[in-house]
């Protein structure tokens, strides 16, 4: 049997919903979600005192270091006074050169390597039994092994989150490598191939179903 | 310069195939990249986006379904975006965008027809970019909302001049009520039937009982 969060749970866990938004029928499926969400995202991390000491000896050496101190007195600002004698034509021509410089700088450039728009998207599956799920679809390359879920705990949820270039994509859950299902709380169209890819909307203001 | 711009044309043409065999390498067998990159070098010198050709390939790829299949499938999508382009242009969108016709593409295979497409378009005027109208009309659908019946709610909500990002959510609201227990038609229904509610109380404000502008709006369900 295979069953995922329903998509308000998913919008709970997105934080779009309060757990007071959801009828009264999910809360209690909204609460185990978010207690699966605290566990697996928000465990505490416990630090070693012996670190804390380690990164305030650093701190103090880098303090301390002459070439720091140096740098503090260059970078310390000064009043300057400067009377400079210049011809008029002399002038002019540095203006004119000096606005040449600052319309090159200024000039829109094409953002060559800029990441396009990117909004963090959480995918969970409840595959009880399986030993290997992973999510394959458009933002990929349909590549079945470039995003696996991990389990969040031992009741057969599993889950992982994605960074998506904002716009459409479908996509489907592979489990055990073999057995390509879609998402149960997502809308699905035709694959033409016989099956259903699941869809999601990245907008810059979150994941949609369009 | 024509023979400048013929030839840029022809480059960009022999690029665009050559990132489709780029892609494609070894992810679907050859006989599918060879019929893929032909079908795309057809779809591009007509102005179509390629992407959702090379897609629906890497996908028949992934999931191992055999080469004649794929073929066929990168077909159809071909032919999906040449018949959305087709009901954009109907529609009086003479340059429609790559995403609008990728969004009338996918409205096609969710199942919508060509003269829905064509009159989604129409009315899908600026402010509202019919990239975004389509996808909408698409989800509703594969959500099991009517087309017919998600379209007339969408163009009753343009023409009343709601805010894009309304649209844009009214898969959301229909997945509400259907979580609470409405059919994906009856959940759209309940939406075109608040619609209606709030047009007759805007009609009414306009005649001129000024107080009313101030009341809440019915909440949707």
């Amino acid at each position: 049997m295979t069953k995922t969060y329903h998509q308000l749970v998913k919008n709970l866990l997105d934080g779009e919903l309060a757990l007071a938004d959801l009828p009264p029928e999910l809360r209690a499926e909204g609460e185990e979600a978010l207690r699966l969400a605290g566990a697996v995202d928000r465990t505490p991390v416990a630090l070693s005192p012996a670190l804390d000491a380690r990164v305030m000896a650093t701190v103090r050496r880098h303090a301390e270091a002459p070439a720091r101190r140096a740098w503090r007195w260059l970078a310390a600002p000064r009043q300057i006074e400067l009377r400079l004698r210049v011809r008029p034509a002399v002038l002019a021509g540095a203006l004119a050169a000096a606005a040449a410089l600052v319309l090159l700088v200024s000039r829109p450039q094409a953002p060559i390597g800029a990441p396009p728009d990117v909004m963090f998207v959480r995918f969970v599956l409840h595959a009880p039994g399986a030993k290997r799920v992973t999510v394959a679809g458009t933002f990929n390359q349909w590549d079945q092994n470039a995003a696996p879920l991990v389990p969040a705990g031992t009741g057969g949820v599993w889950t992982t989150t994605l960074a998506l270039p904002v716009g459409q994509h479908q996509y489907a859950f592979i489990v055990d490598g073999r057995r390509w299902i879609a998402d149960p709380a997502a809308p699905a169209v035709n694959d033409g191939f016989g099956r259903r890819n699941s869809v999601v909307a990245v907008t810059t203001q979150g994941a949609r179903t369009l | 310069m024509v023979r400048v711009l013929v030839l840029a044309a022809g480059s960009a043409r022999g690029l665009e195939a050559q990132d489709v065999a780029t892609r494609l390498e070894g992810r679907v067998p050859t006989s599918v990249a060879h019929a893929v990159q032909a079908i795309a070098q057809d779809a591009a010198a007509r102005g179509l986006p390629v992407e959702l050709l090379i897609q629906k390939a890497l996908e028949g790829g992934a999931k191992g379904v055999p080469a004649d299949r794929v073929i066929a499938a990168v077909r159809v999508v071909a032919t999906q975006l040449d018949e959305a382009r087709g009901a954009l242009r109907e529609a009086g969108i003479q340059a429609p965008s790559p995403q609008a016709v990728e969004g009338g593409a996918y409205a096609l295979n969710a199942g919508l027809n060509a003269h829905q497409i064509r009159d989604l378009g129409r009315v899908s005027q600026p402010p509202y970019d019919p990239a975004l109208t389509l996808r909408v009309a698409a989800t509703l659908t594969a959500l099991g909302v009517p087309a017919q019946r998600g379209l007339h709610l969408m163009t009753r909500m343009m023409h009343a001049g709601r805010p894009a990002n309304e649209l844009r959510d009214l898969p959301i609201e229909v997945q509400v009520g259907m979580a609470r227990g409405a059919t994906a038609a009856e959940a759209a229904e309940a939406l075109d039937i608040g619609e209606d509610a709030q047009g007759q109380q805007g009609h009414q404000g306009h005649e001129g009982q000024q107080g009313e502008q101030d009341q809440p709006r019915p909440r949707k369900p």
